[in-house]
């Protein structure tokens, strides 16, 4: 079943044409990877796909229901879609625990239970204690998992992560990278923007991009 | 909304330093109106309400009226001259007073009505001399009219009418002859030149300089028998029941009546005038305080936005609308007025309780023993209200820049 699906999406800025016309569905549950050089035009689909931005031509659609982005599309943001940057972009004056709980109190969830979520959410992802810190007082890897576990709030079903190991050192991006595969494997589906290949290979769709079209996609047996 | 107050408070929070600032900016804008306002109003309030007490809601007086014929043209050799100052063609008295008051007394409107004979006078005590206004007043009718026996020192009025050769005089007239005690004896000189020994009964003490400095109360029969002018007089004053109605009701008089009819607020239309510039100038300074403390808002949320443009990114990708954003950092804007209001409103009581806590003589318009506060709650409703609208104006145009923020170009800038 589609979860997500683009059709003759075209962006253009300014006078430059950055995607071409991409069609693509993507099912539910999949883990999927986007690869492609620099200005292939890979983050500018997935900024798309989240619903952050809107294309200058063609079609989003979500479970089938076409986005109307002259709306307020920000509660689907909220509901259904969870963001991961190559940057984890934590607000310093929060703790862990409060960055976490940002989209369930937007979602007007109860503050207690906001904060229950939250508390489970970082324990599964193993930081347990660190709950009640700021983000200068814990490691980089740790910051993005903090950022894992914001996305994952609301229990969105759509993850986007934009390089989400660009900064991190290779133990910490497999680390990253497991936790995906153990989010996916519940359901979740995954949508990564990456240039590392080795990263890709560990999900199950590499979709290739160039120059603003995708060039190859493949799904891979695992 | 409670999660866009928990943003806004966090935010504000950890900007420790330059919200105590801004805070405290509209602190001193808030503090700044309570205090000066209650200073302003309450000297203002203080000088309308011995005005209103002291002098008549209404006057009436002979119409003054020049004769025209008797403005004199003729050549000057080759020039013609106009000579004006012609003496008025009326005589200064009210004829018919005495059906006049007996009409007043039964208008609905009108509380109490009083005759005089008004002149002009010399006070002699010594070798001292002070000009002054003399005022013929009927003993019993005048309390109806003017709450006269408010002022007096030794609530003496009663003396005017049993001996009729006493007076009383005003507090700054009796220290300028240098009287400090009643029972003294003083010549009155009138205009026509006659003159009598007089016993000063009562001080008459109003705060208002003006009047204290130059008023003398005298039976009016004695003061008619000393000017000449049996069974004259030349004014007849009104108390009416509401005193905003003064100028209304002097309206319709002028209209009924051959005199000329004048309420406290034409008779103190300078002072009123001057109140109103005063007024401007003092709000005029308040509203520069609150100005610069709004500059204080704009500056911290503006550095706030610019520095926040990540995180605003960010709120706006986990959901948050752009109304949401605008909303936060509108209430930062908010919540610095409003603690500020809160604070200012403290420091405006203890400056109230510190002002009137001085103990000074205060020589001016009106003389009092410290300084008269006006302190109503209004002024801290008011205060606060401005700065709360202040605080909103200065945040709005940095929270909707914020709000307009393409969290896109942050992601793809790097942030």
């Amino acid at each position: 079943m589609k979860i997500l699906e683009v059709k003759n999406i075209v962006k253009k800025i300014g006078q430059e044409e950055i995607l071409k016309g991409i069609n693509l569905s993507i099912e539910r549950g999949e883990f999927v990877s986007i690869v492609g050089a620099s200005g292939s035009g890979k983050s500018s689909l997935l900024y798309i796909l989240g619903l952050l931005d809107r294309p200058t031509e063609g079609e989003v659609y979500i479970d089938n229901k076409k986005i109307d982005f002259d709306s307020d599309v920000s509660l689907i943001r909220n509901r259904r879609i969870g963001f991961v940057f190559q940057f984890h972009y934590l607000l310093p004056e929060f703790t862990l625990l409060e960055n976490v709980m940002l989209p369930l109190i937007k979602a007007k969830v109860d503050r207690k239970k906001a904060e229950h979520i939250a508390y489970e959410l970082l324990q599964m992802l193993g930081l347990n204690g660190k709950e009640k810190r700021k983000i200068y007082q814990v490691s980089g890897g740790e910051m993005q998992r903090v950022a894992i576990a914001r996305a994952l709030a609301n229990d969105q079903d759509i993850i986007l992560a934009d390089e989400p190991t660009g900064n991190l050192d290779s133990k910490n991006t497999y680390k990253v990278m497991e936790i995906f595969q153990e989010v996916n494997s519940k359901g979740k589906t995954i949508v990564m923007v990456t240039h590392e290949m080795d990263l890709a290979q560990m999900t199950k769709r590499i979709i290739t991009m160039k120059d603003g079209t995708i060039t190859d996609d493949k799904r891979l047996e695992l | 909304m409670r999660y866009i107050l928990f943003i806004a408070l966090k935010l504000l929070l950890e900007r420790k330093r330059q919200t105590t600032v801004s805070t405290l900016g509209v602190a001193i804008g808030v503090s700044a109106f309570i205090a000066m306002s209650s200073l302003m109003m309450g000297f203002q309030g203080y000088f309308i309400q011995q005005v209103i007490d002291l002098e008549p809601h209404i006057t009436i007086k002979p119409t003054e009226e020049i004769d025209e014929k008797r403005i004199v043209k003729k050549f000057d050799g080759e020039s013609l001259v106009e000579i004006y100052g012609s003496k008025p063609k009326e005589k200064d008295k009210i004829i018919g007073w005495k059906d006049l008051v007996e009409e007043l007394q039964k208008e609905n409107r009108i509380s109490g009505v009083a005759p005089r004979l008004v002149t002009r006078g010399i006070l002699k005590y010594g070798v001292k001399e002070k000009p002054v206004t003399i005022l013929g007043i009927d003993p019993n009718l005048e309390p109806k009219a003017s709450i006269v026996e408010k002022f007096l020192e030794n609530k003496n009025l009663h003396l005017l009418k049993s001996d009729k050769d006493t007076v009383i005089i005003g507090k700054l007239v009796a220290k300028s002859l240098g009287i400090r005690e009643i029972n003294k004896k003083l010549i009155l000189v009138t205009p026509n030149g006659n003159s009598q020994l007089v016993k000063v009964v009562d001080f008459f003490n109003s705060g208002i300089t003006n009047i204290d400095d130059a008023r003398v109360y005298i039976n009016m029969k004695t003061l008619q028998a000393l000017m000449e002018r049996p069974n004259e007089s030349n004014q007849i004053i009104l108390k009416v029941k509401d005193v905003n109605e003064a100028e209304k009701i002097s309206k319709n008089l002028q209209k009924r009546l051959p005199f000329q009819v004048e309420s406290w607020q034409r008779a103190y239309a300078n002072f009123l005038s001057i109140f109103k510039i005063q007024n401007i100038i003092t709000y005029m300074i308040v509203i520069a305080i609150l100005t610069v403390s709004a500059f204080g808002i704009l500056n911290i949320i503006s550095m706030t936005v610019m520095e926040k443009r990540k995180d605003i990114a960010i709120l706006m990708a986990m959901g948050y609308s752009r109304m949401d954003i605008l909303l936060i950092f509108l209430c930062q804007g908010l919540i610095i007025g409003a603690i500020g209001a809160i604070i200012g409103c403290i420091v405006g009581f203890g400056l109230q309780e510190y002002m009137e806590s001085i103990e000074l003589d205060v020589e001016g318009i009106v003389r009092t023993k410290g300084f008269v506060l006006d302190r109503s709650p209004m002024y801290y409703l008011y205060g606060s209200l401005f700065s709360l609208l202040f605080s909103i104006l200065a945040s709005f145009y940095p929270s909707y820049k914020a709000s307009k923020l393409n969290p896109v170009d942050i992601f793809r800038s790097g942030g």
